[in-house]
């Protein structure tokens, strides 16, 4: 096939169109590659994670690093404990003397940003990279430093009580017991561990779920996300290069995101109101008049946040979200999702890969030709902001 | 066809040392404000917002886009923090470029902004270095910056009395830009004479360092009209990188600018910068930078910036006057001072530039830039 180029494309385009990069209706995950999710990757910095998904990336696509023609990334300073943190990894991620962005923001908005490059006809192959090692910083701070300085910080509001307050007024209007949000993250990490790579001991049993530490009412441990070391990276292209060279070329069709009011208080109460505008705005961009994705992949602070994006996206009426643990409706979080293993920052990202890996290789996952997915991801306190992607084959 | 993009609204705060009147909110809202009623609009009209700050460190808040959303008004708003250092400005106005080029929004308000009294910033630079290797003898970023312009006098010719001739122009330009924090003209002897804080580098070759914000409103085509009939055309925008802090790297021409320019000026049909651009702002950390984006921008060939500037072409009534602003050296918040350049190129071509307007200004090129010296960007604006 033709190269990529590595010429003239960045900026408006004005003379190159119709030229060296093709103006393109629509872009492709081509591929996809993902670390080990691991609770730490003592062995490897974060330089090793990256470089590992940019060298496996490419495998099978016929493409290499000079035919990408830029590279977006998602990471944390704060998590990293260095600013402008990218600069430190931009040759681990491939960039030297290619045009780079950090999104600090989960790596699914990186994902939304490199398709708008392509969509503009600026560019034709895209590299978005998340990573992430928690294992190194402290959570709580990452997101208690989050918090509004004045008022909230010097209360301890922190993710942990949003998502216990969610998670009582959840249980308390819909009359789910913790035994129900036990059996829904059993179920994850079973599936984590069966086909999401996730590497563990032992699954945890609904009743080690029960038994684990309390971590704010009615929220036990296990039933909120675990933090993971881990680094993705997703290749993007537009629709001449994705046709010649994906073997199933995963088409992005719809992107919408939303963030919510900081002021917890202030939030809608019993929703996540930013997460049904997210996946609204998506459906309407991809053209999608329903909700009825085959398959969902979807971020979660906690196990009961977990059922209310899958509500607010509209895959099971309120208050329902358990429903999907049964076989009818969408397949949801086959790769486990985010509550055994949430790369933080990369938790989205991964998302789009294992949701396109599915779409690519539904064999492998126990699928039977899944035709679209929904994917999510989400940041801040309390799930403050959404992002929602639409994927169709 | 790609989508042409426009800046059709501009506005930013009255920079100053310290701003205790105020939150991070408070003033990312007066910058959102003015740019809003500049054009025409407000909140309801915009369709996403691009928040850019510098390092959360500067600052101590973690991802304080989440914050300030509340004071833009943007909830159930797709909202994303772009970060590239003291880049970040241009970094998250190419992000908002591409939302409207790539068919995503119709109407994106970019917000830059750093509030630098609240938190300790060569400290938080210095943690931009290596954790492993670098932070051993790394500290800030002036001692680096020294290091590299001291290769460059020796090779180039960018003597202390040439940079001191771009303090001298900054800060005379500053006096007469509203919004500038430092207004107090210097002369050559003064800077010369001024404290060495790393060597070459003296207290007025360094910029100050700021609270500020900075806000503009990009359009489509299509919704233009609606907020000005002389709208700043973006006719090419990049924003390039050099990995890592190798030995390997030049610095005496910027590696990442020049390419960046190569790239953007042939999108845009730039072939004589020096002739073709009417004005140019560049975001200049400490005065030695400025001498040598003339040549990593094609202004002048390598070796002859010292030359461009004794000239007196990148005056304010020179042939291709620089940074009529004053640049950083008149305001440095540095999180918006990308964004603020970009403003500052636009109010020219958009012929709003009041007492600093460069006559009949119909092409503008900005230049921001961050990290070790390593990401670099521009942008050609055209009315």
């Amino acid at each position: 096939m033709r190269r990529a180029s590595r010429g003239q494309h960045e900026g408006a385009s004005f003379y190159e169109l119709g030229t060296q990069h093709m103006h393109t209706s629509r872009v492709a995950v081509i591929a996809s590659a993902q670390t080990e999710l691991r609770a730490a990757w003592h062995s490897a910095q974060h330089i090793d994670l990256i470089s590992a998904v940019v060298t496996d990336v490419f495998k099978g696509t016929g493409l290499t690093l000079d035919d990408v023609d830029f590279v977006i990334d998602s990471g944390s300073d704060v998590l990293d404990g260095r600013s402008i943190s990218n600069c430190g990894f931009l040759g681990a991620m491939g960039a030297h003397h290619k045009e780079e962005s950090r999104v600090e923001e989960d790596g699914l908005w990186a994902a939304v940003y490199g398709t708008t490059k392509i969509l503009a006809g600026a560019a034709s192959v895209g590299l978005i990279i998340a990573y992430s090692k928690p294992s190194e910083s402290d959570v709580n701070v990452f997101y208690s430093s989050q918090v509004e300085p004045f008022y909230q910080r010097p209360v301890g509001f922190d993710h942990r009580a949003a998502s216990g307050i969610q998670a009582q007024r959840y249980l308390a209007e819909h009359k789910v017991t913790p035994a129900d949000l036990a059996r829904l993250v059993a179920r994850r990490w079973s599936d984590a561990e069966r086909f999401g790579r996730v590497p563990m001991a032992r699954v945890p049993t609904e009743q080690d779920v029960l038994a684990s530490p309390n971590v704010a009412a009615p929220l036990r441990t296990l039933m909120m996300s675990r933090p993971v070391d881990g680094a993705v990276a997703v290749l993007l292209a537009n629709d001449g290069i994705a046709r010649r060279v994906a073997r199933t070329p995963v088409w992005v069709t719809g992107m919408g995101s939303a963030a919510d009011r900081h002021s917890f208080a202030a939030r809608k109460s019993g929703a996540l109101e930013a997460c049904g505008s997210a996946a609204r705005a998506a459906f309407k961009h991809g053209g999608w008049k329903k909700p009825t994705a085959a398959l969902a992949e979807v971020s979660a602070s906690c196990a009961v946040t977990e059922l209310m994006v899958l509500e607010e996206i509209g895959l099971v009426p309120r208050g329902r979200g358990l429903e999907l643990l049964g076989d009818k409706g969408s397949t949801v979080n086959r790769s486990g999702g985010a509550l055994p293993a949430d790369p933080i920052m990369a938790t989205g990202l991964a998302r789009l890969a294992e949701a396109s890996r599915q779409l690519m290789w539904p064999d492998l996952y126990d699928l039977k030709a899944p035709a679209s997915a929904v994917v999510h991801g989400a940041g801040g306190v309390g799930m403050q902001t959404h992002c929602v992607v639409t994927l169709e084959v | 066809m790609a989508r042409s993009v426009a800046i059709v609204g501009v506005g930013q705060t009255h920079h100053s040392r310290r701003r205790t009147d105020v939150s991070q909110a408070g003033l990312v809202r007066e910058a959102v404000d003015r740019a809003l009623l500049d054009a025409k609009l407000t909140i309801e009209d915009i369709d996403s917002v691009v928040v850019a700050t510098g390092p959360v460190l500067f600052a101590a808040v973690n991802q304080p886009e989440k914050w300030v959303v509340d004071a833009i008004g943007a909830s159930q708003k797709p909202l994303v923090r772009i970060t590239s250092g003291g880049g970040t400005g241009l970094a998250g106005a190419l992000a908002g470029y591409y939302q409207i080029a790539g068919g995503l929004a119709e109407r994106v308000l970019v917000v830059a902004y750093d509030k630098l009294s609240e938190g300790a910033l060569q400290y938080s630079i210095s943690t931009l270095y290596d954790p492993f290797w670098g932070r051993e003898f790394a500290v800030g970023i002036m001692g680096f910056s020294a290091a590299y312009w001291r290769a460059r006098m020796d090779i180039l010719g960018h003597t202390e009395e040439a940079a001191a001739m771009v303090a001298v122009k900054n800060r005379r330009n500053a006096m007469q830009n509203p919004y500038a924090h430092v207004k107090k003209a210097v002369t050559v002897e003064d800077v010369l004479n001024s404290r060495p804080l790393a060597w070459p580098i003296k207290l007025l070759d360094v910029p100050p360092i700021s609270d500020g914000a900075a806000a503009v409103v990009l359009s489509s085509e299509q919704q233009a009209a609606r907020s000005t009939d002389r709208p700043a055309w973006i006719r090419g925008m990049g924003y390039f990188c050099e990995a890592d802090n190798a030995a390997a790297r030049s610095l005496l021409v910027s590696e990442p600018l020049a390419l960046a320019a190569r790239r953007i000026y042939r999108s845009a049909g730039i072939t004589n910068p020096r002739r073709q651009f009417d004005v140019v702002e560049v975001q200049e950390p400490y005065t030695c930078f400025e001498l040598s984006y003339y040549e990593s921008l094609g202004l002048c060939a390598p070796g002859e910036a010292a030359e461009l500037i004794r000239s007196g072409a990148t005056q304010a009534d020179g042939d291709i006057p620089v940074n009529p602003s004053g640049g950083c050296a008149g305001a440095n918040p540095i999180g918006a001072a990308g964004l603020i350049r970009l403003i500052e190129g636009a109010a020219q071509v958009m012929g709003k530039a009041a007492g600093i307007q460069i006559p009949n200004a119909k092409l503008a090129l900005v230049q921001s830039g961050g990290g070790w010296a390593n990401l670099r960007g521009i942008a050609v604006l055209e009315a």
